[in-house]
Order: C-alpha cells, then sequence, then structure tokens
C-alpha cells in the first residue's frame, strides 16, 4: 500500500517542509520597496528645539519620572525608569531643561505621557554608562549593564532584553535577527553594514550571557553583498556564524524564523526548546553601550514610501516627531496620505504627524492615499495558507461576524500577532486582519467577564 | 494636508479577484478556441458559428439575468458586474456541453445557473452549489434529448466507454476501442468530438499549469482530484488484470480534467483550508469514478462536485482549528478519505463486468437520433437520381437486393472521390413487405450521416408494404439526403424485384 507508506514517510520526515502541502506554506514573498533607502545616503536629522521622551516601553506606561520641571539634563542622562515588573532606564537625547510632562498622541494610537525637554542645542554628554570589557566582565555583570544601558528589542517590539538572559538556561544557540522582513524598511540593513564592529560586539557579549555555544546571525538570502561583509567579519570569531534565509514574509518574525532555521515550534517563548532570538540593531545598540558608554537615544530610522519627497534612513534623536524629520527631508509627496508608525504591514496609521521616535522605532511610512475597493469574499482560503501563525483568518473572521466565542477560541484567535499578511493577500481587499483583530478582543472580553 | 486613516496592513497584494477572473476568462477563452479550431477543421464553418453562437448566447444570457436581478433588487449594476462575474460561469457552462446543443437548452441552463445557482444565495461569494455546475445539471436532467437538428458529430469517449459497462478487458477489443479515438495520446491533446471545452486533456493542463502559478487557483485541486481518479482507476485495472491504459482513460476521457482545473477550483464552494480542499478534491474523485462504473451515468464530473457541495460545510467545520496543532489529524483525515476510495473501488471493481459491444459496425454511438420531416419512398425525388442494383440474391421467399443510391456527397457535396452510399435491402415476396434495410457503405459526411445506420432510423422499414406507394419514413434531421438516399435504394430494389416477376 503505497499511500500507506506515504503517509508514513511524511511522519517520519517530522512532517517539515511537506507540510505546507496540507497547512499552506505559512509564508510569502511581499514587495519589498528596499531599493528606495537601501543605497542613498543616511540623513542626520537635526534634534528639534524640544523633544519629547515617550515614558512607555511595550505597552507599559508605570514610569517613575527621576528629573523635576526646571532640571538641567545631558545627552544620556537618565531621567526615568519602568518600575513595574521590568527595569527600563530612559534617557535624554538632547542637553537642556526639562519642562515637564505631558500627554501626546504616540504610536499606540492613544495620548500617553512624555517628558519635555527644551534642547538648548549644547549637546554636552553625561557619563551615565562607563564602558564595559565584555571579555573580562562576568555574565552577571554583563546582565547587568544591559539592564542599566536600557537595551530593548530594537527590531519593535521594546522587550527588555536582559531578562531573556537573566532567566537563560540550557540555551544551545542565540540567534541574531537581521531579517528586516517589513516592507519598505532598510534600517537594520544599514546598521548592520554600517555597525559591524558594534554587531559583533554585541552578538559575542550575548553569547556568553546566554552561555549558548552557538550564534547565528539571520539575513536574508537575496542580500548577498551584506552575507559576504558579515561572513568575513565573523571568520575568526569561534561560535559565530551567518545564516541566510528565504527573503518571504515575515521570516523576521521569531516563530517563523525557528521555524525556519530549527523546524521547529514553541509554545510561548523560544528558551522553551534552547533559543534566545535578539535582533541584530538590538546587537549593536548593547555593543555600542559596551564600547563606548552609548545609551539607545538615537536610532536609525527608515522614513519611506512614495509619500515622503525624498525616502532616506536617517539617524534621529529619541523623542523627535515625525513631522519634524518628514520636514528636514523635504515634506510631504502628496496632500493626502497614510502616515505609519512602523512599516505598511504591522505598523499602526497615525491621523496625525506628532507622533515621536522611541528607542525600537525602526520606520515612518508615508503612502499616498489610494482607494481600496472591497468586494464580497471568494473564500480563496489565500489567508488560511499564508497565515504565518497557522490560523484560519477567513474562518475566525466568519466566526466573529456571527459572534460564535466559542469558534473563535477554537480557532485560536489568540495566536495571531497581526503581522497583516492575511490582508495582504486578500484579492478582495478584505481587512481580513481587522477582523481577526476585533475577534481577538472578543476572546479577551469573555476572558475577563468570566 | 490630510492624514488618512486605515486599518493596518496599508499594503496589499496587486492581486485582486477581478484580475483572477479576468485571468481565468483568458484560459478558458483559450480552452474554447482550441474547440472551434476542432470543429473548422474536423466538421465545416457552420459547426464553428454555431459554437460562437451558443458561446454569444450563454454569456449574453448571464449578463441579462444578473441585469434584470439587479433591476428586482434595485441594485448599481455595472458596481454589482465589478464583484460579480456571471460570464465565467457562462462560458465554463458553454465549454462542458456538446456541439449539439440547441440555444433554446443552453439559455435555460444558463438562466438556472446564474440565477438559482448564484444570484438566491445573496450573489458571488455566498453561493453553496457551482453555478456552472447547477446549469449543467439542469440541462442534463431537463433536455437529454434536446440536440440542435443540424449538428451531429461521432460517439464521445465516455459514451463509448459507458456502453462497455467502464471496463474492456480483452487486449485485441481494447487496441480497436482506443484506436477509434486514435489512440490515447490523441485523446490527450485532445482532437476528438466531446463537450465544447472538455476534450483536450493536454491544453487544459498547461492552461492551468500557469493559471496555478499566477496564483488563480489552488494547485491541490487538480493534483488531488485527478491524482485520486488515476489510482482509483488504477484499483479498478488491477483487480481486473487491465493496464495502465485504463486509468490514464479514466484521467484524460471526459469532463475529468476540464472539471479539475476549472470547476473543483471555483474558491467559492470550495472549502476555505488546504486540507479541506484536499479532502474536497479526494471525495470527489471517489464520487466521480463511483458514478461512472456504478450509475453509469453522464456528468460524474460535475455531479460528484454538486455533491461535494454539499459536504464543503462538514469539510470545513471539521478543519476548524488551529492548523499547526491539528496538522497531523488533517493529514489522517487526508489518508483516510483516500483509503476510503481505495476499499470501495476495490470492492466494486471485483463487481464490474465487461461488455461487449453488440456490432462491430455500431461504435457505441450516440443512441439520441432525431428524426424530422417523412420522406416518401416512391416520392418525386426517388424518381430522379435511381439508386443502381448491384447485386440480387433469392433464398425462398426472401430476396436480398444490394442497391448503390447517391446521397449527400455525391449530389451536393461535390467532393472528387465521392463515392455513393450502399444498402442492403432484403424483401418477402411471399406479402410484398420490407424484412430489413441496412447499411452496407454510408460515404457522406461522416458524423453528420452516421445517425442513417441506426435501429431508429432503419427499423422503420420493416413491414413497410411494397404494394403501397404512400409509405414514407421519417428522414434523420440533419441528414435529409442520407435518408432519401435510403428510400432511393429501396425504391430501385422494389422496383428490380417487380420489372424479376414480370421477365417470370
Amino acid at each position: 500500500m503505497s499511500s500507506v507508506l506515504l503517509i508514513s514517510f511524511f511522519y517520519e520526515k517530522g512532517l517539515g517542509e511537506v507540510m505546507s502541502i496540507w497547512i499552506g506554506p505559512m509564508q510569502k514573498h511581499v514587495d519589498g520597496h528596499k531599493e528606495l533607502t537601501n543605497y542613498n545616503d543616511i540623513v542626520t536629522i537635526k534634534a528639534p528645539k524640544t523633544v519629547y521622551i515617550p515614558l512607555i516601553n511595550g505597552l507599559s506606561t508605570s514610569f517613575e519620572v527621576l528629573v523635576k520641571e526646571g532640571d538641567r539634563v545631558f545627552v544620556h542622562s537618565k531621567v526615568a525608569v519602568r518600575n513595574d515588573n521590568f527595569t527600563v532606564p530612559l534617557f535624554s537625547p538632547v542637553s537642556g531643561v526639562v519642562k515637564g510632562v505631558k500627554k501626546v498622541m504616540h504610536s499606540i494610537l492613544k495620548p500617553i505621557d512624555h517628558l519635555v525637554i527644551e534642547n538648548d542645542g549644547l549637546y554636552e554628554k553625561a557619563e551615565t554608562l562607563k564602558p564595559l570589557d565584555h571579555q573580562s566582565a562576568t555574565r552577571e555583570q554583563l546582565i547587568e549593564f544591559m539592564m542599566e544601558a536600557g537595551i530593548v528589542g530594537m527590531g519593535g517590539a521594546g522587550f527588555p532584553s536582559y531578562i531573556k538572559y537573566k532567566f537563560a538556561k540550557d540555551i544551545h544557540t542565540l540567534v541574531i535577527n537581521g531579517v528586516e522582513c517589513e516592507p519598505y524598511i532598510t534600517s537594520d540593513y544599514r546598521m548592520i553594514e554600517n555597525h559591524l564592529d558594534d554587531l559583533i560586539t554585541g552578538t559575542v557579549a550575548m553569547l556568553k550571557m546566554s552561555m549558548a555555544k552557538k550564534a547565528l546571525i539571520a539575513i536574508k538570502k537575496t542580500k548577498k553583498s551584506l552575507i559576504k561583509k558579515v561572513e568575513n567579519a565573523v571568520a575568526d570569531i569561534e561560535g559565530v556564524e551567518v545564516k541566510a534565509v528565504p527573503d518571504v514574509y515575515p521570516m523576521g518574525w521569531e516563530r517563523t524564523l525557528v521555524y525556519q532555521i530549527f523546524k521547529k515550534r514553541y509554545d510561548k517563548l523560544p528558551s522553551e526548546i534552547g533559543l534566545i532570538v535578539n535582533n541584530a540593531t538590538t546587537a549593536i545598540a548593547f555593543g555600542q553601550a559596551l564600547t563606548k558608554g552609548e545609551t539607545p537615544v538615537f536610532k536609525m530610522v527608515t522614513v519611506s514610501g512614495d509619500g515622503v519627497k525624498n525616502p532616506a534612513n536617517v539617524y534621529v534623536a529619541v523623542g523627535t516627531p515625525t513631522s519634524e524629520i518628514v520636514a528636514q527631508l523635504g515634506g510631504y509627496a502628496a496632500e493626502d496620505v497614510r502616515c505609519i508608525a512602523g512599516g505598511p504591514m504591522m505598523g499602526k496609521t497615525i491621523v496625525n504627524d506628532h507622533f515621536v521616535v522611541t528607542p525600537y522605532t525602526n520606520a515612518i511610512t508615508v503612502l499616498k492615499t489610494t482607494p481600496l475597493d472591497s468586494i464580497a469574499c471568494l473564500r480563496c482560503g489565500k489567508c488560511n495558507d499564508y497565515c504565518p501563525a497557522g490560523l484560519l483568518p477567513v474562518r475566525i473572521n466568519n466566526a466573529e461576524e456571527s459572534n460564535n466565542v466559542d469558534l473563535i477560541a477554537q480557532l485560536r484567535a489568540d495566536q495571531c500577532i497581526e503581522c497583516g499578511l492575511c490582508s495582504y493577500v486578500c484579492p478582495s481587499r478584505l481587512d481580513v486582519t481587522e477582523g481577526v483583530r476585533r475577534a481577538k478582543k472578543v476572546l479577551q472580553l469573555k476572558k475577563q467577564g468570566g | 494636508m490630510k492624514f488618512t486613516f486605515r486599518v493596518a496592513p496599508n499594503s496589499r497584494s496587486r492581486q485582486s479577484t477581478q484580475k483572477i477572473m479576468f485571468e481565468l476568462t483568458l484560459g478558458l477563452l483559450a480552452v474554447f478556441l482550441f474547440s472551434l479550431a476542432y470543429y473548422y477543421f474536423e466538421y465545416d464553418m457552420s459547426y464553428v458559428t454555431h459554437a460562437l453562437g451558443l458561446f454569444a448566447a450563454a454569456v449574453i444570457t448571464s449578463l441579462i439575468t444578473e441585469f434584470v436581478w439587479c433591476l428586482i433588487v434595485k441594485k448599481n449594476y455595472l458596481k454589482h458586474l465589478q464583484g460579480s462575474f456571471p460570464w465565467v460561469t457562462a462560458i465554463i457552462l458553454v465549454l462542458m456541453v456538446p456541439i449539439s446543443m440547441t440555444y433554446y437548452a443552453l439559455i435555460i441552463g444558463t438562466i438556472f445557473a446564474i440565477l438559482f445557482g448564484k444570484l438566491i444565495f445573496g450573489g458571488f461569494g455566498h453561493n453553496i452549489f457551482n453555478p456552472a455546475a447547477v446549469g449543467r445539471t439542469v440541462i442534463l436532467a431537463a433536455f437529454a434529448g434536446r440536440v440542435a437538428a443540424d449538428l451531429n458529430t461521432s460517439a464521445t469517449p465516455i459514451a463509448s466507454i459507458a456502453q462497455r459497462g467502464w471496463l474492456i478487458t480483452d487486449a485485441i477489443a481494447t487496441e480497436a476501442f482506443l484506436e477509434s479515438f486514435g489512440g490515447l495520446t490523441n485523446l490527450f491533446i485532445g482532437w476528438y468530438p466531446g463537450a465544447l471545452g472538455e476534450t483536450s486533456a493536454l491544453l487544459i493542463l498547461l492552461v492551468g499549469v500557469v493559471l496555478a502559478i499566477r496564483g488563480v487557483l489552488d494547485w491541490r485541486v487538480p493534483v488531488f482530484y485527478l491524482g485520486t481518479i488515476f489510482l482509483l482507476g488504477y484499483v479498478i485495472a488491477l483487480v481486473n488484470g487491465i493496464g495502465i491504459w485504463y486509468p490514464i482513460y479514466h484521467v484524460v476521457a471526459g469532463g475529468a480534467v476540464f472539471g479539475a482545473v476549472f470547476m473543483l477550483t471555483d474558491p467559492v464552494t470550495n472549502p476555505t483550508s488546504a486540507t479541506g480542499r484536499i479532502i474536497f478534491s479526494i471525495g470527489a474523485a471517489i464520487i466521480t469514478v463511483l458514478i461512472r462504473v456504478q450509475a453509469n451515468l453522464p456528468g460524474g464530473v460535475v455531479y460528484s462536485i454538486l455533491l461535494m457541495n454539499i459536504l464543503t460545510p462538514t469539510i470545513e467545520r471539521f478543519t476548524d482549528g488551529w492548523q499547526i496543532e491539528r496538522s497531523k489529524k488533517y493529514l489522517t483525515a487526508i489518508g483516510v478519505t483516500f483509503l476510503i476510495g481505495v476499499l470501495l473501488m476495490g470492492g466494486v471493481a471485483t463487481q464490474m463486468e465487461a461488455i461487449a459491444a453488440d456490432d462491430p459496425n455500431d461504435n457505441g454511438e450516440d443512441p439520441i437520433i432525431n428524426l424530422g420531416d417523412p420522406i416518401g419512398i416512391f416520392a418525386d425525388a426517388t424518381s430522379r437520381v435511381p439508386g443502381e442494383v448491384l447485386d440480387t440474391a433469392t433464398d425462398g421467399n426472401e430476396v436480398t437486393f444490394v442497391v448503390s443510391s447517391r446521397g449527400y456527397s455525391v449530389l451536393e457535396g461535390g467532393y472528387d472521390d465521392a463515392k455513393p452510399n450502399v444498402f442492403e435491402v432484403v424483401i418477402d415476396t411471399s406479402d410484398n413487405t420490407l424484412i430489413s434495410v441496412r447499411v452496407i457503405a454510408l460515404n457522406d459526411t461522416p458524423g453528420l450521416s452516421d445517425p442513417v445506420d441506426s435501429a431508429t432510423f432503419l427499423d422503420q422499414y420493416k413491414g413497410l408494404s411494397i404494394e403501397d406507394e404512400s409509405i414514407t419514413v421519417d428522414a434523420v434531421a440533419g441528414a435529409t439526403v442520407t435518408s432519401v438516399s435510403a428510400n432511393r435504394a429501396v425504391r430501385a430494389a422494389i422496383k428490380a424485384l417487380i420489372e424479376d416477376g414480370g421477365d417470370d
């Protein structure tokens, strides 16, 4: 019975590659538009007269402000610290005078507290961090240093990185994520290219902290010259290798990347299967803190899209409003635009340009507003085939429309990461992701209610 | 400056449903063009005109049906059309009917397809059944005998093997059988009569590959459907000890390939998950083969699609869940569905019996023959170009005449090598009645004149009195001249008999 043999063969293969036959490929190449900012000059944006340090980390706004109105602060001065479960300090990118705390619209689409600092233009520096030699330092010292330096997931999540290392146990591989799968964004790529030494310092230190044997720097296959550069740089470093991965979305998502490299899935955290994953720019920021004592107050941000006149990567102070950045780049290219905090897939559309750069902002995408004509769902199932979380988005949408909470739960809407791929592939131009978001809210309400 | 809000993601793939439907339409047109070429080269322009007429009739009907619907439900027609695509259903329907289809039947079928197959469910995206399959079923059920009076082609591969109980075990018979369609290769290429768009497996598969690569259809559906049909055919072949030609025949003959690429892939009536679509396709394949070998009905593909459409919500419910978590369950379900098919077919195969073709001359033709106006045996037409008696034999009261009689090809065809038709006329001299009229050679237009060589037509002569000058038979519709040539042969035989008698 050849069919029985065939099925047992699939089972033995660990359901690896062949699984895409019956649950879909769970990833897709998307239009990158990376050429807009891949090769042109990096623009340094002059810090504005007033900077607004957003008192937020991830979704937590529980911060203790360490300065008061009228205080003079310096570049790298510690001005606030997250004081709930995690410790995340925030620093000043400029020297000047504290003007107090003000509620300003933030990129999470809600107004939150921002610490207002008036820039005196002198850029006097404070010695908040002393450089640390990662080779002589102990693992504990490095973890402490990482916390004090305010190193968070620079890929966009902002999760405090030191936590991953503090509780590291049986970690065999550290994965440095330099995939950058969001369309338009090239800031990681440009950072790796320009700060290779910092990347390696950060990676080697993090490898030590993780107690893993090996570090893999994951880069898209299509970035051949960058791969070669990094390969040359790590050639003499034991345990650090470059791993080329396919140019598909969302390869930069932890789970997709881990599955691509290790063919394994985990329940909540990669540490369950002996992995720590950190963004390449996180490693760079950590490397810069170790060697130069710099805190993450400047950020490389890709400002791209057909809605800005001159797309470019900019080097910008945390707390700089988007309007300032776009103005210094030459302004908008259209009267009606969509201003997105982040990339076009996962970034939120903000209805003004007052929101500011955070330590973990990597892009501002501005797109011309084009009509989006949706028609009835033709049930093609592309959203199901491509969902990187293995969900059935169209079914979740159907369940949400009929308010079938049990079915939403059965369909595991809670597993959605809102990567946007289901809406991207939808040929009927429906807001599939938004439907899943609504379903997730229904689930959360049910949880809270019962 | 205006900042417009839109929910993430703000990036959309370039593919749209409109583009998908446009590319699908192009694929269907390629298949239709092949069909036009076939009828042009193998028959004549009148066939091409008829095919084009059918195409226009179906497409226009579909557009009008949706227009009337829009009037009734008060919708903007043009806006409605952008998300409705009725022509796709219409074209698929045209491609599923034979060239002999009448406008009347096709128009009714199209209206049913659009109205009852789609619109009353709420329009595109909401229909439960494949609209084209609905239309085809209506035609199959209500207009089985309604074929165009002036167009006829020879037997289709499906009808031919159906007449033999879907089984030919004898090797020599197999060879002769396959040769009647130019062999398996020609069946694959599709240069034979059949439904307008269903014959060329090769072309349809090529179009299918292009459409699958372009993301217009899901490759899983045709691959699992045709793959399962092949394997189930292989099971029957193994059980009955016949060759590999048999499963191949199942795949390439009839509407399986067309159905696989253009109908089963209809996303609206499919389950939405990959596993769901695989189970759907395997299930449809099992039903298709079962209908063929067991029910011996035409339209196995169409019925299998409609039956699986009924199961779509059930399959959908089964696959509901988290795909990653349920991956092994999915695979098991696919395997079980397939195994059920294999076991079922293994059992069915042992019960199958080959039916020998009754008459070597009868190549299993379409049993439906339309008779038209009565034509007199002693009418003017038969006196003008009398038949020639070639041979006479007497056996007691039975006198047998072999008569050559000029038919269409000689009188009107104008071909260089046109030959008359030859008939055998047997007369009972005891009561001066006709015993039988049989065709010995038919040299008129192949296909067109074939129905003259059928019991339906020839049995009309049985028992007619040769002394009654008012006797008539009904001409075969579309082959009147050939029918008249048979009458001339009979008249010549009667004349020869009377003259012989005079000599005695």
